[in-house]
């Protein structure tokens, strides 16, 4: 930077009456209190990090820029592919993507992919960095990568050792070997959505996808929908109530989609994240063996909800790659873009503008990382809270880009009205916004109760 | 399932166009006796016609009743300047009112004023109307054929009819919502047909076409959010979660009230726009518009959200609802400087 640059309404960062310069001045022991370092945020948040996970937000980083942003565009504009079709770039990324770690990060070597040195931090946390990366390179290849997590954490969560080597194990180790295993999570179904992820419309629900007991395992039937990535998944966790029996019954089994019976009726033409398929799922007479049945009987509600909690901070982490890059885009245009012979970003209103943007960007992802550095055992309130919150601030960022840009917001090529499309998912899936808000006062019922009036202030 | 991914066809666009020009709804006519979408707006009534026909069209297609819109405003302004048109198509003009980026910040204002405007604000709204410089993004049919925009020219607003062969004009990918329309970004090489009036009368021409976009993008909008309640209270009827019709969840309950309210404002605000044109202020109608197309934009959401995961595919037109207003809400300069140009405009 020459000495003299600055933009219109402040003074150049060496005038005297700047004052960071000045504190690199004074005494030693001042300057251990004033004297901070202005370099670029990312890098200053990634510093701040436990080392490991600093390197994989770094590798992730270069990962996403390397592999998924290149793609993005096109994995969007394309038509919506017939069942089972994946564009040859994005089979090419699948296939990059397992071998350089990326399906398997949730246990370490020999299982899976996740460096030694990042086995003391939350595995939550590790996701959330990775997660927000991808979601700033494209949010549709970042679903594509990230939903077959989701269907592995019943695998993982049943912390039963034969469920993780008998079946995570030889996913994680075919997607490290370059042949890329997708496991999809199957919970939604036509007549229940929202029941799937909220007990009190659970208890009431007649279950659409039944097991019915046959020698040696179950026969599923029924359909599944909207189920990201269920039509490249090879495999799937699947939630389904017992024969005769409610939600309360629900168990999870781990099917193969090479089952027989088992078919993708359609996948769905979404708004946006379209590089990543929403499937309907058909189980006609589908055999799962005892083996494959996850978690024991009757223990799928819990473990599905187990599994909302874990990915609820991961969803939240969606939210703020999407801002991020809605933030970057838009402080981009404004150096950029001139109006009137200057930079927009010399317009003090567009200052206001983007300083909101940026704030509202770094706070919901100082909530996220507040919340993950602690979530082992991530509890649903938290997680619920920042799933909906994360993701309703997000939406507001990208729409603030979108109203930056004004006439240009609209085209294709800004890449923002790509980020809403994107964005606008994370406030529906995972249980809807409002169904989250919902789930953190249910996970609060133990605090909040009994309701007379000597009970004292609910801390907050 | 038939799937949606070719909306409408530029073939059946035109087609669509005719069957309206037929009816009278659009007016090609270069004589008085039209009584198309903005052929007339000296009088309450038509005013009425103006706004309710551009509402019902957005109700049933947002991104038809733009083109019409801009298509008609074209139209009407040439007619005034004295331009030839293509009597053939109706499509095949359309405008661009405002400048590459924004609403000119508050020279605009200023100059719309007749106010003194200092050096480098001219140079602002020089700049923003420098169509030779930069590119200008437009939205219109496929096959628009000439623009009819504003441009800078030694000093003063000239009104400009561009052919499309003689300026740069550069096709823009899919752009975020009006499926049956495309994006240009248009760069002027020549300076076109240029029609250049007394300040006063530019300053009063220009003012009008703003006021008439501002109102129809505002109806369309109205329109738009008027199909998405009709979507949302229809599918809330019919979804059962938690052991009932979700319209009986107050969280439902409540977006949907907000889906109302949004209307009843909007249509309290459109009720207000019905009369002549030239009696409506510019500083109001844009004070509308700001605060209308954000709410709206707010409540095409809450229609989305009503209808859970079913409300993100595209098979549903809800989605598509959403795009459409964000891109009313983007046209004309969008709605972000909008209090930029009210400052000036009360300026003492
Ligand atoms: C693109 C996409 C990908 C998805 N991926 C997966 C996946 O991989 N696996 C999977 O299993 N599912 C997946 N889903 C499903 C997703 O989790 C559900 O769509 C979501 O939980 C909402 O359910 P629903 O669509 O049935 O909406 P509904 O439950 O019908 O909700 C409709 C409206 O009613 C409200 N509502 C419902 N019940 C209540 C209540 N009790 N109280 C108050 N309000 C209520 C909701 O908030 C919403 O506003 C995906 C969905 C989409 C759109």
């Amino acid at each position: 930077m020459s000495l003299n640059m600055h933009l219109d309404g402040h003074l150049p960062s060496t005038h005297q009456l700047s004052p960071h310069w000045q504190y690199g001045e004074f005494p030693v022991l001042a300057r251990q209190f004033t004297h901070y370092s202005s370099r670029d945020l990312w890098e200053a948040d990634t510093a701040r990090l436990p080392k490991a996970l600093a390197k994989i937000r770094r590798a992730a980083r270069g990962f996403a820029e390397q592999h998924i942003a290149p793609l993005a565009s096109a994995a969007d504009l394309a038509e919506h592919l017939p069942v089972g079709e994946c564009l040859p770039d994005v089979q090419r990324l699948l296939i990059e993507a397992g071998k350089a770690g990326w399906l398997s990060y949730f246990m370490p070597a020999p299982l899976g992919s996740m460096p030694w040195q990042a086995v003391t931090q939350p595995p939550i946390w590790q996701c959330a960095l990775v997660v927000e990366e991808f979601s700033r390179a494209c949010g549709g290849l970042m679903l594509l990568l990230s939903a077959h997590h989701l269907g592995c954490m019943p695998l993982l969560l049943s912390g039963s050792p034969g469920a993780i080597t008998r079946h995570l194990a030889p996913v994680y180790r075919s997607c490290l070997n370059g042949d890329p295993h997708l496991v999809a999570f199957a919970i939604t179904e036509p007549g229940a959505g929202s029941d799937a992820e909220e007990g009190h419309g659970a208890e009431v629900y007649r279950p659409g996808v039944v097991a019915t007991p046959a020698p040696g395992g179950y026969l599923l039937n029924g359909r599944k929908c909207f189920i990201s990535g269920g039509d490249l998944a090879k495999s799937a966790t699947v939630f389904a109530a017992l024969q005769g029996e409610g939600m309360d019954s629900w168990t999870c089994f781990y099917v193969d989609a090479d089952s027989p019976g088992y078919s993708i009726a359609r996948t769905e033409m979404k708004m946006g994240m379209r590089a990543s398929g929403a499937a309907e799922l058909e189980f006609n007479n589908v055999f799962v063996p005892n083996g494959r049945l996850i978690g024991g009987l009757r223990k799928g509600w819990a473990l599905n909800r187990a599994t909302l909690n874990a990915s609820r901070i991961p969803v939240a982490a969606m939210g703020v790659g999407l801002a991020r890059a809605a933030t970057e885009l838009a402080v981009d245009f404004a150096r950029r873009y001139k109006l009137g012979g200057k930079e927009l970003i010399h317009y003090q209103d567009v200052q206001l503008h983007l300083a909101t943007m940026v704030a509202e960007t770094r706070a919901i992802r100082s909530l996220i990382w507040q919340e993950a550095k602690h979530a082992w055992k991530p509890r649903q309130l938290n997680a619920s809270l920042c799933k909906f919150h994360a993701t309703d601030r997000a939406q507001h960022v990208v729409e603030m880009a979108l109203d930056l840009l004004a006439d240009h917001g609209s085209l294709h090529e800004q890449r923002i009205e790509k980020i809403f499309r994107d964005v606008r998912l994370t406030r529906i899936f995972e249980g809807t916004n409002q169904i989250n808000r919902l789930s953190l006062i249910e996970d609060w019922q133990e605090q909040l109760l009994p309701l007379d009036s000597h009970s004292p202030i609910v801390g907050v | 399932m038939e799937r949606p991914e070719h909306p409408l066809r530029p073939q059946r666009l035109e087609t669509l166009t005719q069957e309206a020009v037929e009816l009278g709804i659009l007016s090609l006519s270069g004589s008085e006796d039209g009584f198309g979408i903005w052929d007339h707006t000296d009088s309450a009534e038509a005013m009425l016609f103006n706004i309710g026909t551009l509402r019902h069209l957005g109700q049933a297609n947002p991104g038809v009743a733009f083109s019409w819109h801009r298509s008609s405003l074209a139209h009407g302004l040439a007619k005034l300047l004295g331009f030839t048109l293509n009597q053939e198509r109706f499509l095949a003009t359309t405008l661009s009112i405002t400048g590459h980026y924004g609403l000119g910040r508050y020279s605009l204002a200023r100059w719309l004023k007749g106010s003194a405007i200092p050096p480098e604000e001219q140079d602002v709204l020089g700049d923003w109307l420098n169509r030779q410089q930069h590119a200008s993004p437009i939205v219109a049919a496929e096959d628009w054929q000439t623009l009819l925009w504003p441009q800078w020219s030694d000093g003063e607003v000239v009104w400009c009819l561009s052919d499309r062969a003689g300026e740069s004009v550069s096709r823009c990918e899919a752009q975020h919502g009006f499926d049956e329309l495309s994006s240009y970004l248009v760069q002027a090489h020549e300076h076109g047909d240029i029609r250049s009036l007394d300040a006063s009368q530019t300053r009063s021409i220009y003012q009008r076409m703003l006021k008439a976009d501002c109102i129809g993008l505002m109806a369309i909008a109205v329109g738009a959010l008027q199909r998405g309640q009709t979507l949302a209270t229809e599918y809330a009827a019919i979804r059962k979660q938690g052991g009932k019709r979700i319209d009986h969840h107050p969280a439902v309950q409540f977006m949907l009230g907000e889906v109302e309210m949004t209307l009843q404002h909007a249509e309290a605000a459109l009720g207000m726009t019905t009369r002549p044109l030239d009696e409506l202020d510019l500083g109001v109608l844009l004070s509308m518009r700001a605060r209308l197309h954000e709410s709206l934009c707010q409540a095409a959401n809450h229609v989305v959200q009503v209808h859970g995961g079913i409300g993100y595919m595209r098979d549903c037109g809800a989605e598509k609802i959403v795009r459409d207003l964000n891109m009313l809400k983007l046209q004309g300069g969008g709605t972000r400087e909008i209090p930029l140009f009210l400052a000036a405009w009360v300026e003492k």
